[in-house]
């Protein structure tokens, strides 16, 4: 449909790179890069039985910085031309005392080392139709699974995008990025009574194993079931509780409890509640909590960072000690630690921040069942929504949208959704039992922080967490 | 650090238009198209040094192009940022290619007849509405470090700083449309704002100020900001939970801005006809006590959010939304009044790429008349919230729960901070059981709310 769909070249000559380089560096920077990026996405969304939302993006731009201690100049521009690109080399630059400039530096390519997913569009192997067809397929199918389904929302997006990161040394590396993701969201009605019930997924894969085979279906029936649930939920308690949390997207309690403040601007800059904390217990034992981007075709997995570093697999905490935060270039250096492969920005005119990939927390050896069985009155919290943390005193929330009653080990009733609320430097140490089921998230996370949204992975195994504030309203 | 006027922002009017023809060329029956400047500085300050300034300029052309089906108008939209004649050539191309796979919809509206403001109109409000000249990147640092200052000279129990942020954003944006109206209009805002923590170890709070505005003058001191900032850091130190309880719930005017939004998001137009909102079956009900009343006024001298025509071009009016506690109407586009069978109200919002949809301008809950140390006496015991964590919040039941921090209320006088609380109740029920509003009328943006306090809210705590 667009000639510049699987386009994954530089857009930009490497003479000008090397021009700019000139222009931008002062022979005392500590880090420089120029981030170029360019990228199509394509989304279709049906609603009311039919596919009427058909739309797509195509993008590009430039950003420029400069780095001098914790010091550092930004400049974003999406004009991939000649003078608007040196007069955002000189404005990155403007952080800088004026000095001698480098001696001309010259490009040089290289490779990321590792290749998690394919280089190519994953729209290509799906035409637009094919994917209308589908989505009016699963309108039908959500409809015929249960006459109370009123309304059916589906979409499905995808979006390309390569990243081109020259570094101060003249080092030009490139990573292109596909993203795909389905969303099956369905309205039923009882007795005048409505719920919502939503279910997707995806990854960093072709378009056409989302949606070929029965994943997309299993998603759509997931979202009926749910609706339907809801249609009979009771109000959720209020107070104090132990909690057993499902495996995979409830590790969102993890991003949000611990993730956040393990990420290295926090803990430069002293205003984390783990600030300091490196080799102290927050865990109870037996609990291990990594954050891998290098696993293939996650959400949250890139081949390198918006830096350049090589993603990799960081252990946060080990058997329940702290053991390492999340790190970006500048703040590494400012620690004196080793970058982890976690500097990500949401678009070149947006600035590096340490961010997570996919965060989740290692199997252990109890039987999920078993964990329920020990349930005397509590909540059995399966699925989520969104969560959010206050990184200073700790405290996060996130919501359920499937949860249950549980007494004395037996699953009672369905309850409405529900905040739940804890501490983060203390949460962990009350997790009593760890499953030993660890799934993670079915490719549907994204993460803000400071404004910019990024994909991320969640995972988890089936938890025991002795008490946490539940948010009902039946107290 | 100056930079060169744009070049595009001269034609952005011209670029649109010329959009919309190219699309009727290629087949269109009808199209519009916007095109979008924007040029900002920033610049941020941590422990009385800059940290980091950022320039950003970036600009973009939408199309939305509807086509002729034998089941009726089917379109797609479609934007980029190639302001070049092939890349406008590709995005029109793009647009009509997928139009044809788009599905019809009998309800389709296409964007031409709109009731749209006159020349002269357009005239007037954009000698009205002028840019004000930009803050120097100067005077914002000056500005940054003098607001965290005011913070960090406050009290020593301010022990970090997580900086002051100073920025200047303008946006040029042009809209065209197949039945000849073309519209443009400017906008500018400024913004300071700063977070710091009170306390160290594990009895961290952190806590922050900011205004926004058009113009260097309406926005708030530097030394108000940081000294705003200071005190509410310092009063949250030692907070707790408290126990399980049904109380009152006082919501500050920051945090009341929300209790509006879910009121917006319930009466959306396009929500309701998909009936996605519990206000679905609401339209001329009392939701609220007699006392409330909410306006959305799109040319208000406080607020930011002022426009004269909306996404579609359709004029903008000031409207009264709950007129003495009565819902009057859902907020609409042209397509969501065509089914609901009523008159756009002017509420279309559109974005570069997607349909249209739908958001207030200046939305304002005019104040009670009592101020809030009195309303606190009247009601006695409860809490006042002063943050709120997470998305609780279903919005086809009404449904809320949240996360919460702020301050118990005992005998009529704020006693303790209090945190890690929840707090839920069903917005349908929480509009109604509306006790109080204070006079205290505070701008946020493109919102204006005083102190609002709800009775009989589920407030969990630790015990």
């Amino acid at each position: 449909m667009n000639p510049d769909m699987n386009q994954t070249e530089l857009p930009v000559a490497q003479e000008t790179l090397s021009k700019m380089l000139d222009q931008m560096v002062p022979a005392n920077a500590d880090d420089a890069d120029i981030y170029i990026e360019h990228g199509v996405s394509e989304s279709l969304a049906l609603e009311e039985g039919r596919v009427k939302h058909v739309s797509a993006s195509t993008h590009q731009g430039m950003g420029a910085r400069v780095i001098k201690g914790e010091l550092s100049g930004h400049a974003y521009t999406d004009r991939l031309e000649s003078p608007a690109l040196m007069d955002c080399a000189r404005a990155a630059r403007a952080i800088a005392e004026s000095g001698t400039s480098h001696a001309p530096i010259a490009i040089h390519t290289d490779k990321p080392q590792h290749q998690l997913y394919q280089a190519t569009n994953p729209a290509l192997t799906s035409s637009m139709p094919e994917r209308k067809e589908l989505l009016e397929k699963l309108d039908r199918l959500a409809r015929n699974i249960d006459p109370r389904v009123k309304q059916v929302f589906a979409n499905v997006s995808s979006s390309f995008s390569t990243v081109h990161l020259v570094r101060m040394d003249g080092n030009l590396l490139s990573d292109s990025r596909p993203l795909v993701r389905l969303n099956v969201s369905v309205v039923v009605e009882q007795n005048g009574k409505r719920e919502t019930g939503s279910a997707g997924g995806g990854g960093r894969f072709d378009l056409s194993r989302l949606l070929e085979g029965s994943e997309a279906e299993r998603l759509t029936r997931e979202a009926v079931r749910l609706a339907l649930l809801n249609l009979d939920a009771i109000p959720a308690p209020a107070g104090p509780m132990p909690v057993v949390l499902g495996p995979g997207w409830p590790g969102v309690l993890l991003h949000e409890a611990i993730g956040h403040g393990l990420e290295g601007d926090f803990n430069r800059k002293g205003s984390s509640a783990f600030a300091g904390k490196i080799g102290q217990r927050i865990a109870a034992p037996g609990i291990t909590v990594v954050d891998d981007g290098s696993i293939a075709e996650r959400r949250g997995s890139l081949n390198m960072d918006d830096e350049g570093t090589p993603t990799r697999c960081t252990t946060l905490i080990e058997d329940g000690i702290l053991t390492a935060y999340m790190q970006d270039r500048q703040n590494a250096r400012l620690m004196g630690v080793e970058p982890t492969g976690n500097g990500r920005r949401e678009s070149y005119a947006h600035p590096i921040l340490p961010r997570m990939t996919n965060t989740f927390m290692l199997a252990g050896n109890d039987d999920p069942k078993e964990i329920l069985s020990t349930l005397k009155h509590g909540l059995y919290a399966v699925n989520f929504g969104g969560g959010q943390v206050d990184i200073t005193s700790g405290k996060f929330v996130f919501s359920t949208s499937e949860a249950y009653l549980v007494e004395n080990g037996e699953i009672k009733a369905p309850v409405k959704g529900a905040t739940l609320i804890g501490n983060g430097p203390d949460v962990l140490t009350k997790v009593s039992m760890i499953g030993n089921d660890l799934e993670l998230d079915p490719g549907v996370g994204t993460c803000g922080k400071d404004g910019q949204s990024v994909p991320v992975g969640v995972g988890q195994p089936t938890l025991k967490v002795d008490e946490m504030v539940v948010g009902g309203t039946d107290s | 650090m100056s930079h060169s006027k744009d070049r595009k922002t001269d034609n952005m009017k011209e670029i649109a238009s010329r959009l919309v023809e190219m699309a009727e060329k290629s087949g269109a029956i009808d199209a519009d198209a916007l095109a979008v400047s924007d040029t900002g500085e920033n610049i941020s300050v941590r422990n009385r040094k800059v940290e980091s300034v950022e320039r950003e300029d970036s600009c973009g052309i939408g199309l939305r192009a509807f086509v002729e089906t034998p089941d009726g108008l089917a379109f797609a939209s479609a934007s980029s940022s190639d302001f070049s004649d092939d890349g406008m050539r590709r995005l029109v191309d793009q647009v009509i290619a997928m139009a044809g796979i788009s599905a019809a919809d009998p309800d389709a509206m296409p964007p031409s007849g709109a009731e749209h403001p006159t020349a002269d109109e357009l005239a007037a409000w954009n000698e009205k509405h002028q840019v004000e000249s930009e803050w120097s990147l100067e005077a914002a640092k000056q500005a940054a470090l003098e607001c965290e200052a005011a913070a960090l000279d406050y009290s020593d129990k301010i022990e970090n700083s997580e900086g002051a942020e100073a920025g200047f954003g303008r946006a040029h944006v042009a809209y065209a449309c197949a039945d000849g109206f073309q519209g443009e209009y400017q906008k500018s805002s400024l913004g300071l704002s700063l977070s710091v923590i009170a306390g160290s170890g594990d009895q961290m709070q952190r806590d922050y100020a900011y205004s926004r505005a058009r113009q260097v003058e309406k926005l708030k001191s530097p030394e108000l900001i940081g000294q705003e900032a200071a005190e509410r850091a310092i009063r949250r130190v030692g907070a707790h939970s408290i126990s399980t309880r049904q109380t009152t719930v006082v919501f500050e005017p920051r945090m009341a801005t929300s209790i509006l939004g879910h009121l917006i998001s319930a009466i959306n137009g396009r929500s309701v006809l998909q009936k996605r909102s519990f206000l679905s079956e609401s339209n001329g009900q009392v939701l609220f006590p007699e006392f409330v009343q909410v306006e959305d006024n799109p040319d208000h001298p406080e607020g930011l959010g002022n426009r004269l025509f909306d996404g579609e071009g359709t004029r903008c009016k000031q409207r009264t939304i709950i007129d003495s506690g009565r819902l009057t109407g859902f907020l609409t586009d042209r397509y969501a009044a065509a089914r609901l069978k009523s008159e756009p109200t002017g509420h279309a919002r559109r974005g570069l790429t997607g349909d249209t949809g739908i958001g207030s301008s200046n939305l304002i809950l005019h104040p009670g008349k009592i101020d809030v140390d009195s309303m606190l006496q009247e009601i006695g015991d409860g809490i006042l919230v002063t943050e709120m964590m997470g998305f609780g919040i279903n919005g086809i039941t009404g449904d809320y729960s949240r996360g919460a921090a702020g301050f118990l209320i005992e005998n009529g006088v704020i006693t303790q901070p209090i945190n890690e609380i929840t707090i839920a109740s069903n917005l349908k029920k929480m509009f109604s059981n509306i006790s109080h509003l204070g006079s205290d009328l505070t701008w946020f943006g493109s919102t204006a709310v005083p102190s609002i306090a709800i009775s009989d809210m589920t407030v969990a705590g630790q015990e």
